[in-house]
């Protein structure tokens, strides 16, 4: 096992670095470029500017080889001071700060600057990462309970009036658009009947700072209830609309796992050992359809980092999928390329963590 | 006693069974059997109920969207001015009523049909056509092209596909349908072919594939006539639910702002516009636009359900 | 037609039931116009269509028939296992143990199965869960009838794995399905129906999925095990070698009826219906080398265009006059013999009164083949 998953990880080296790869030159060999986002940002000095271009190497309408040059400074392969592939030390520079490679680049831990914010991109993405996590979590133990209860209860109860109405739902929801729905929440629950705020997720008149900011924090243990509740009514609306969309594909999902899983001879083996109904569907059919549960489950916790861009975009909630809206908005390259490579490796890791869970749930699976 | 039973065929059983052994060709009634496997798909197509409303349903958006501008009430480029500050709300003149601007939102629904459409036909037809060649390449000739094609699939897997279509969309669509045609499809092949690619797998050990190739039928005419008409049942279904998926995928990137220029009439764009009507009240800026979008996906999925039905290959009786 | 999956332990068919006097005290199984219909897409099929048998205490019975004869649904009829839909139990009456169980609320049948009456599936890889045990699967079973301990459960499975002749059984009833051979899991099956010391066991085509050589040892220990617990048993199969080193008596079914009943020497000797003889010289080794093997015309008639008359009248041999438009009941033929076949029954009793015409073969070969 441990064997397996030290080659998985060594095989997902080349993906990533190929996502990365894709990604960088998709941006850049794109007309525009960094300078020019550079000059538009009024908080940056014309030194500053002079600094960043230099230490990553970029240039005025590169052609091919300065973006591999670029690609190479923003990996940390290259040196951008020195103009070449050996470090200010002459070892070659990919290699770690201690033996003698260079520090600019991913490999040296350097994501480089988000010319719209002005600040490192990890710091960014790091301060988007509770709003993101929060809001995700939230939804998504929600989704996966209720596709839970409804997919069983549907494909135990097969054709019944239940299933049907499940069907219609999940078919509905699963159709409308994310952002149309959560435009309709806004409009119904936020501007007609003011139940739920509609955008942030803390009152600003209420919240003395951020969300999870050191400030936010020192206010919340003086009075939890306050805070707390501030946060959980403006999670309303995001979370509702998330469930709504997520419940529908999952709960199809579910279903038919189950409705597999309970076509199978083992169930009717189960009914002719004279075992009770709730056995049989718990024990014995349920047991086998999470098997595809937690692979699409996995999966989903990927994505739970990456945040919602729509939901996060309409109500204003300042996480990892609202950044990478804005960042988009301002060609942001390096904070694009950060949230992706992060998208990556997330969606790589928990493809892992799937299947190695599914090795441990099924006894029919071993690697070697 | 014997009987005078005719003997026809000789078979050579290891075990006395009374399976239906090979039978002379009697057909005692028109069986089932006797149909094609397509006659066969199309009857269980015809008796699935909401797969036939879906398919009048969306019959009668695509007619919207061919003749739609022409009997459309108004012109879209007409900009009149609405009576009120937010737009004019539903009524006998404006039936999904207009935008600040005075446009009439139903003319607006049904101009953004065509393009709402094609993008989703168009990119999912791109997404079939290399799906279904790498994934046939891969599945027919195994081996070191199968792993470097799967090995590229892989790739487009491990992306946050979303985040890729929106870097490609920003840097490359620019506002331009084709371009946002060719991004979609461009970064969607992979699910195609890698059920194509499965498809090939276990359609290569069936036993017609068996039997054709131990009569000396070709590599190539097995691929093509033999492997590759089964395999596409299921790719039918799946690309069906893509272009659902697309149709709802270009509304998002347009309503972003990163789609179709704004200037055009989509569904995503109107959308879009509708942002900061909600705040102000003016839902029906949103909801006919967006009504319109579910129609056509809900639609376009009962189709693949009833497709699916029709063409899972376990699912013959 | 509205019960969906019995969560409720209500009988789909209990409600205004009538039903006859209970059999003599030494029938274990009684059924009595059985039919279990199932609703699908394409229409509705008749699977079992008015199908009676009986099955004496400790008594052996094999059931043959054709693949698609309804010969394994009349098994899963009687153990109650046909999902309700599309499967529907439109008439007839079970009597098990002097109880007639289609009436039974499903909580009350749930003690019999696997306790009383129990069941050996065709396919040992598919029946039994690829996630649990074989000693967890088999302790299962004992748990769900007997007030034993979990411990006491896991023994009587070990103790069960050794009598159907698995070596190390301590060591096997740790392992998993996958990890056993076809007929390992074979006896698994065996061991877990009989783990409950039941009145009946119904085997369904138990060595179909086996090797060859396999099948002979897992007959030879149903039959041993048979005889050692003094269970009665139905096996289900298509293969007629193994109805006749196994059983008592048989009973020929096809398309959804019983053809042919008797002991398994008479009928095998001196089958009475067209059909058993079809079957009889088209086994191989009956024929001699070098001459054609004798098949039976034609195919299984189409489950939603059955024949009205004689569902066998289409493929006969011998079809004369009333085949078409009668289908002939299970008559007494001799004593314990019993055939559904017009040619039995004296001229008068025939439902067209006319001359019986001897049926000329090869004009009826020609019709058939035009159609």
């Amino acid at each position: 096992m441990t064997q397996y998953i030290i080659r998985r990880l060594l095989q997902a080296i080349p993906v990533v670095f190929l996502i990365s790869v894709i990604c960088f030159f998709l941006m850049l060999l794109a007309p525009g470029g960094p300078q020019a986002q550079f000059n538009q940002n009024r908080f940056v000095t014309q030194e500053q500017v002079t600094v960043w271009l230099q230490h990553w190497c970029l240039v005025r309408n590169p052609g091919p080889l300065d973006i591999l040059r670029e690609y190479g400074g923003w990996l940390g392969v290259w040196n951008c001071q020195g103009g070449s592939l050996l470090s200010a030390h002459g070892m070659p520079n990919f290699l770690p700060a201690f033996l003698g490679g260079g520090d600019n680049g991913m490999l040296h831990g350097d994501w480089g600057i988000s010319i719209y914010l002005n600040q490192p991109v990890l710091t960014v993405i790091l301060g988007r990462l509770p709003v993101t996590l929060l809001l995700m979590t939230t939804a998504w133990i929600i989704w996966l309970t209720l596709a839970l209860i409804l997919g069983v209860i549907a494909a135990v109860r097969r054709y019944s009036l239940f299933d049907q109405s499940v069907t219609l739902f999940s078919y509905t929801f699963y159709s409308l658009p994310t952002f149309w729905l959560g435009l309709m929440l806004i409009e119904v629950f936020a501007v007609s009947l003011h139940w739920f705020p509609s955008q942030l997720i803390e009152s600003p008149r209420i919240s003395p700072g951020p969300f999870a900011s050191a400030i936010w924090w020192q206010a919340f243990w003086t009075n939890p209830g306050l805070y707390g509740w501030d946060v959980a009514m403006h999670l309303v609306l995001p979370v509702t609309t998330l469930v709504a969309v997520s419940v529908a594909g999952d709960s199809r999902f579910v279903r038919s796992a189950m409705l597999e899983s309970l076509n199978q001879d083992y169930v009717r083996t189960a009914r002719a050992k004279g075992l009770g109904e709730g056995r049989v569907i718990f024990r014995h059919a349920f047991r086998n359809a999470l098997l595809p549960l937690i692979t699409n489950g996995a999966l989903e916790v990927a994505f739970l980092f990456s945040g919602a861009i729509v939901t996060e975009t309409i109500f204003s909630l300042q996480g990892m999928g609202y950044l990478f809206y804005q960042g988009l908005l301002a060609h942001d390259y390096f904070l694009l390329m950060g949230i992706v490579l992060i998208g990556s490796i997330l969606v790589v890791f928990f493809n892992l963590v799937a299947d190695v869970a599914y090795a441990v749930a099924d006894p029919r699976i071993r690697y070697n | 006693m014997t009987l005078p039973i005719q003997s026809s065929v000789a078979a050579e059983t290891g075990n006395p069974s009374i399976e239906p052994g090979p039978q002379e060709g009697v057909d005692v009634e028109v069986s089932l059997e006797s149909l094609s496997q397509w006659q066969l798909a199309l009857r269980r197509f015809l008796r699935h109920r909401m797969a036939l409303v879906g398919l009048a349903v969306f019959s009668a958006i695509i007619l919207i969207a061919i003749i739609g501008p022409i009997v459309a009430p108004y012109n879209p480029l007409d900009i009149p001015g609405a009576r009120l500050e937010g737009g004019d709300p539903p009524s006998l003149q404006h039936l999904f009523g207009t935008d600040d601007a005075g446009r009439d939102v139903f003319t607006n629904v049904i101009n953004g049909a065509h393009i709402s459409l094609a993008v989703g036909l168009f990119s999912t037809l791109i997404a079939g056509i290399i799906g279904v060649i790498v994934g046939a390449i891969a599945g027919a000739a195994g081996g070191f092209t199968d792993n470097l094609l799967m090995r590229i699939v892989d790739v487009t897997f491990a992306v946050p596909l979303l985040f890729l279509i929106l870097v490609a969309a920003v840097f490359f669509g620019q506002g331009s349908m084709i371009a946002l045609i060719l991004v979609f499809g461009l970064l969607q092949w992979g699910l195609i072919a890698r059920l194509v690619r499965a498809q090939f797998l276990s359609l290569r050990e069936t036993d017609f594939v068996e039997a054709a190739r131990a009569v000396g039928v070709s590599n190539l005419r097995i691929t093509f006539r033999h492997i590759l008409p089964n395999a596409l049942g299921p790719v039918i279904v799946v690309l069906t639910l893509l272009m659902a998926s697309n149709i709802v995928l270009e509304a998002f990137v347009s309503f972003l702002n990163f789609g179709i220029a704004p200037t055009e009439a989509t569904w995503g764009n109107a959308l879009s516009n509708s942002q900061g009507a909600m705040e102000d009240g003016n839902w029906w800026w949103a909801f006919f636009p967006g009504m319109a979008i579910a129609l056509t996906v809900i639609s376009i999925n009962f189709i693949g359900d009833g497709l699916h039905d029709a063409l899972d290959p376990r699912a013959r009786l | 037609m509205s019960t969906v999956v019995d969560l409720n332990g209500e009988s789909p068919a209990a409600e205004g039931r009538t039903v006859g006097p209970p059999p003599a005290a030494d029938v274990l199984l009684e059924v009595r116009g059985l039919k279990t219909y199932f609703h699908v897409m394409d229409g509705t099929v008749a699977a079992v269509d008015g199908v009676d048998f009986q099955l004496k205490r400790g008594e052996t019975l094999g059931l043959v028939g054709e693949s698609g004869c309804g010969k394994s649904v009349t098994s899963l009829t009687i153990m109650r296992l046909v999902d309700i839909p599309p499967g529907e139990i439109v008439a007839g009456e079970v009597w098990f143990d002097g109880r007639e169980i289609l009436s039974l609320p499903m909580a009350e049948m749930r003690k019999i199965r696997g306790a009383d009456m129990s069941m050996i599936f065709q396919e040992p890889m598919t029946s039994l869960n690829p996630v649990f045990t074989v000693g967890n699967q088999i302790a299962e079973a004992v748990k769900a009838h007997r007030p034993v301990s979990n411990r006491e459960a896991w023994n009587r499975g070990v103790e069960m794995l050794a009598a159907v002749g698995i070596p190390a059984p301590e060591r096997r009833a740790k392992q998993y399905p996958h990890e056993l051979s076809g007929g390992m899991r074979q006896r698994v099956m065996i061991a877990m129906a009989l783990s409950c010391d039941p009145k009946l066991v119904i085997a369904d085509e138990p060595t179909t999925a086996l090797d060859v050589t396999i099948q002979a040892q897992i007959l030879e220990l149903i039959k041993a095990m048979q005889e050692r617990t003094g269970a009665a048993l139905l096996l289900i199969t298509h293969d007629l070698a193994v109805v006749a080193e196994t059983v008592q008596r048989m009973a020929v079914m096809y398309a959804g009826k019983i053809v042919e009943t008797g002991t398994a020497e008479d009928v095998l000797l001196d089958p009475k219906h067209p059909y058993t003889q079809g079957l009889i010289t088209s086994i191989p080794s009956n024929v001699p080398r070098g001459q054609r093997l004798n098949v039976i015309r034609g195919t299984v008639p189409n489950p939603f265009r059955m024949p009205a008359g004689c569902r066998f009248e289409p493929r006969c041999p011998l079809v004369f006059e009333p085949c078409r438009d009668f289908d002939p009941p299970l008559r007494t033929t001799d004593l314990d013999r019993r055939a559904a076949c017009w040619l039995h029954y004296p001229p008068s009793e025939r439902p067209t009164v006319s001359d019986v015409a001897v049926p000329s073969a090869p004009v009826r070969t020609e019709r058939v083949g035009k159609r």
